[in-house]
């Protein structure tokens, strides 16, 4: 337990040191961006691969490091690997944003690899106080990348309410950290899940808010309804380079603390969480489902879909354990598509813009089929039409649920995923079908699209389809990812 | 079997829409042929599998099974047996026919042609799946390419006819998924394994109860396809609005899925359930036949007038199935067939009148037979087929229904033959008002009658109608076995004592056993 095991942190060394140099070279020499590329292009493949590496070792002997800080297991492997990949896409995507930026691009290359090495803690952390950094790193970098194009009133409002909102999460997290604390007496998540099953709380009280005030500072970040108020603003406001970044990272580390806690300190107290993280599914795909309907904006059409979408992936946390592999199998296909999704609204309305009207995607279809093609695939796989992720997922998390005797919560799922075709095949209609009347003048034109954002979107695509035809793969490594 | 025909008769129309999207863009001449033959070919298939069907085994043949996700239970599991032969033969019939009626469209002919081919695979998928999720990604897979034939190349009102469309048959998809995922579950209970393969869930031992819920769940899904009285409202607008092929298609194939899904399905896995409510559903379906009627009386444009007669020829076969007698049941397949035929040509030949004239309301014709005596002689052949007139596909079925649904609910039955007789009203009186009276429009005088290619069209139809009419026994003979089958295990299951059984009859007519 006490060595130092640099493996541990392997990823989270070669990211941070892609952003030490990517600022110091910076400050004195001024470089081009294909140079930024390059290094944050090699600062991601180092942890991609030292992530594989952890992979290989932790399959063999899950452990616990830096005195009980760090897990080196399979799940904080896994997470490491999905969240560079995700990094690495996301600035393909978010390229022509950086290529904007002129002196600032370091800058937000920076910030962006600096959020993912706290999102890959919070999936490795073993402990609540380094849970607790990892998610302030992360939370702290997507707040300044929310305001990023700062000149735009938008992104300074999206950023400031993201802050407040994101530091009374936090605030409130830290409060549930104090209670679980004093009703255990151990701080580590390892060391409070053997307290609980050695010993028998008289009075579960302090324990039961604790418990209560973790999931709902967890569920502020993954914006479950009804803590999803800041999701639209910020996800609007937000420059589209990035937007789609900020939803799908904060989603995959989000859902990565939430399932390490819940599934290894409180196991012995799952029918007490559980019931609460169903309601909390409940309300966020019911409440997220009928406000994506009223949208007529693209990124608030997304925004509220996202809080559909973590109501469903907080579906599979009902059944425990049972549900964790495919709460990732969930996430990890989830974020790529709405990483997709936000690269498409990027093309169309600008890779700074903040607002997206729908009307913009008025005949898309003929002006830029590729587009039109991809954003219609993934709206598909949103809704959940078969052959894609976006079924399996939700088959998946429906079927632990009713395994494990949410039969209500998989029926409200159904309907309202029903209703969720609604304002996905919206979108389809307005590229593929054109009603008249909705052309505006601001849809004339065809987009131009940069080829890291055709890669980026060709891997979506690809990953969508494949995943949702062929789900073998994925599958056979989401249920070795478990937390140990 | 060598080969496997079962998997080729889905995969070869969806490798074909691959390959029609892959055509040259120059030379759009091709699309039409290429789209044909490959139907064709599916056609030929299916052909071969009616043919070396085996008579005397009731289960399931040609059966193909691979593990797919068997961690989950999930098979890529097919089979064909009589209910389900049929359908598929169907299918692959109207869609070559479909083809051909659309080589005027010319927006966007390639993908049109591919939509056309990728609904023909899943839908033949539909029908030979034997594992309930494969049945379930085939079931709502093919909404798309639905919504895309409505939306993109239907009439005036598409969008609002195609949502209506896909946000119905979605709402009752949400609630078979369910049911399928709790049937999953008990299997799980029960066999210690999860699994989705119809063939082991039907050895599930499921309380009285849960069987409710489940045929609910399962019900609501096929009564919204079918479609059963109340659920019937998205009806009208999508075959109205959607172009020729897609109302053939539609009318012919589509609403088979929920009457096969209810036979399927609804009898076998929840016989307890199928017993006691099949006298709620047989009056359903009588209001439906009824409703159905009257209201195609009324209406003033021809294709909804086709389309509400849907609503009416969809509950005679319900009302068959939940006779649960051999004769009503039988009927009820066949009557699936006969269905698909008559209503096909139908809306085929509404198509090709509307191509002419550009409208659809009756009133804007009149006298029509005059210019268009070959058009006209069609259609009453047609009509006469639709309302049951021996010696035609219609009456066989219908009387077998009627029949079969006698011996149990003989009231209903009563009140269901009167739906024969308006099916005649609506049908006849609309045949007067198009095509007799005086010809006292120019535009209507201005009409040609139809070609080489729309004979070509309606001539197999046509031949089939009389094949059926005058010599169903080929057909009877392979779908009785299975629907033995179903009433065995009904009766075995639940004690029912099914009425007019065609196993305690002897040959020559005289019952055996009381």
């Amino acid at each position: 337990m006490t060595e130092i095991s640099y493996l541990a942190i392997g990823p989270v060394i070669a990211l941070t040191l892609g952003v030490v140099v990517i600022l110091m070279v910076e400050v004195s020499f001024k470089p081009s961006t294909s140079w930024l590329a390059a290094t944050a292009g090699s600062s991601l493949l180092g942890a991609f691969v030292l992530g594989v590496l952890q992979w290989a070792e932790a399959a063999e002997d899950p452990v616990i490091r830096f005195r009980g800080m760090l897990a080196l297991d399979p799940f904080a492997a896994f997470g490491a690997v999905v969240l560079t990949v995700l990094g690495a896409v996301a600035l393909l995507v978010a390229w022509p944003l950086v290529l904007q930026q002129g002196r600032r691009a370091a800058e937000f290359v920076a910030l962006v690899l600096l959020s993912l090495t706290g999102m890959i803690l919070m999936a490795a952390a073993a402990h609540f106080i380094m849970l607790f950094l990892a998610l302030e790193v992360a939370s702290i970098s997507l707040y300044v990348l929310a305001g990023f194009s700062r000149e735009t009133a938008e992104a300074g409002e999206a950023s400031v309410k993201y802050f407040l909102l994101g530091s009374f999460a936090s605030a409130i997290f830290l409060y549930g950290v104090a209670l679980s604390y004093a009703a255990t007496g151990s701080l580590s998540l390892y060391g409070t899940a053997a307290f609980l099953s050695e010993n028998l709380l008289l009075d579960s009280a302090a324990l039961l808010a604790g418990i209560g005030l973790l999931i709902v500072g967890l569920a502020f970040k993954v914006s479950a309804a009804p803590f999803h108020m800041w999701a639209p603003d910020v996800y609007q406001g937000a420059a589209s380079g990035v937007s789609g970044f900020m939803t799908a990272g904060a989603k995959i580390a989000g859902f990565a603390a939430l399932a390490r806690i819940a599934v290894t300190s409180y196991a012995p107290y799952i029918s007490d969480w559980a019931p609460a993280v169903g309601v909390i599914a409940a309300i966020s795909i019911v409440v997220g489902t009928l406000l994506a309907i009223a949208q007529s904006d693209i990124k608030r059409m997304l925004a509220y879909s996202s809080v559909a979408h973590a109501g469903f992936i907080l579906t599979g946390l009902v059944a425990g354990l049972d549900g964790v592999p495919f709460i990732w199998f969930y996430v990890v296909t989830y974020a790529f598509q709405v990483l997709g999704a936000f690269a498409v609204v990027s093309v169309v309305s600008g890779p700074a813009g903040t607002r997206s009207p729908l009307t913009d995607y008025a005949g898309l279809a003929q002006r830029a089929p590729a587009l039109a093609g991809s954003l219609a695939l993934l709206m598909l796989s949103m809704a959940g039409i078969p052959l894609t992720a976006g079924f399996l997922s939700k088959l998946y998390v429906f079927r632990e649920a009713v395994d494990a005797g949410y039969l209500w919560l998989v029926l409200i799922g159904a309907v309202a995923s029903v209703a969720g075709l609604f304002f996905y095949l919206r979108v389809i209609v307005l590229m593929y079908m054109n009603p008249q009347g909705e052309q505006t003048a601001g849809a004339a034109g065809s987009p131009g699209v940069s080829d890291s954002l055709r890669i980026a979107l060709t891997g979506v695509a690809v990953v969508t389809l494949a995943f949702g035809i062929v789900p073998g793969p994925l599958l056979d490594v989401v249920t070795t990812a478990l937390p140990l | 079997m060598d080969f496997n025909v079962l998997s080729l008769l889905i995969w070869l129309p969806v490798a074909g829409a691959a390959i029609v999207i892959g055509l040259p863009r120059r030379r759009p001449e091709l699309v039409v042929p290429v789209a044909f033959a490959l139907s064709i070919l599916t056609l030929g298939l299916a052909g071969f599998v009616v043919v070396d069907f085996d008579l005397s085994n009731p289960g399931f043949q040609f059966v193909e099974k691979t593990a797919i996700w068997s961690d989950l239970g999930i098979d890529y599991n097919l089979g064909v047996d009589g209910i389900s032969l049929f359908l598929v033969a169907l299918t692959s019939f109207l869609f070559p026919i479909a083809i051909v009626a659309s080589v005027n469209i010319t927006d966007r002919r390639k993908e049109f042609m591919a939509t056309l081919l990728l609904l023909e695979g899943a839908l033949i998928g539909v029908f030979l799946s034997l594992d309930l999720i494969l049945f379930f990604v085939f079931f709502e897979v093919l909404l798309v390419p639905m919504y895309f034939l409505i939306g993109l190349w239907g009439g005036e009102r598409r969008l609002e006819a195609a949502l209506k469309f896909f946000l119905y048959t979605a709402l009752g998809s949400a609630f078979l998924l369910v049911g399928i995922i709790f049937l999953s579950a008990q299997a799980n209970d029960q066999f210690g394994s999860p699994t989705f393969n119809y063939l082991e869930l039907l050895n599930l031992d499921i309380s009285t109860t849960t069987q409710y819920w489940l045929f609910a769940a399962f019900g609501i899904a096929f009564a919204i396809k079918v479609p059963l009285f109340p659920f019937h409202t998205w009806l009208p607008d999508a075959h109205t609005e959607a172009p020729t092929a897609g109302s053939v298609i539609l009318a012919g194939v589509l609403l088979k899925m929920g009457t096969y899904g209810f036979l399927r399905f609804n009898l076998n896995l929840f016989p307890h359930a199928a017993v006691e409510l099949a006298g709620f559903l047989a009056a359903l379906a009588v209001v439906g036949i009824i409703y159905g009627a009257v209201v195609a009386i009324v209406q003033p444009d021809i294709k909804r007038l086709v389309a509400y007669s849907s609503v009416s020829h969809l509950g005679f076969v319900i009302l068959g199935i939940f006779a649960l007698t051999s004769q009503g049941v039988s009927g009820g397949v066949i009557q699936m067939v006969n269905h698909g035929l008559t209503t096909g040509a139908l809306f085929l030949l509404v198509g090709m009148i509307y191509e002419r004239r550009h409208t659809r309301e009756i009133s804007a014709y009149g006298g029509i037979q005059k210019v268009m005596p070959l058009f006209a002689g069609f259609f009453l052949f047609t009509v006469f087929a639709s309302a049951g007139l021996p010696g035609l596909n219609g009456f066989v079925g219908e009387f077998l229904i009627l029949l079969g649904s006698y011996a149990r609910h003989p009231i209903l039955a009563i009140i269901a033959a009167v739906g024969v007789l308006l099916a005649a009203v609506y049908l006849l009186w609309a045949y007067e008002r198009v095509f007799t009276g005086e010809l006292d429009s120019d535009e209507n005088r201005a009409l040609t009658d139809i070609g080489v290619r729309e004979i070509g069209i309606l001539v197999p139809i046509v031949a089939l109608i009389i094949f059926l009419g005058v010599y169903p026994k080929p057909v009877l003979d392979r779908i009785e076995p299975a629907v033995e089958r179903v009433l065995d295990r009904i009766e075995d299951r639940t004690g029912f004592d099914s009425p007019l059984r065609i196993s305690d009859v002897t040959t020559d007519g005289v019952e055996v056993t009381p």
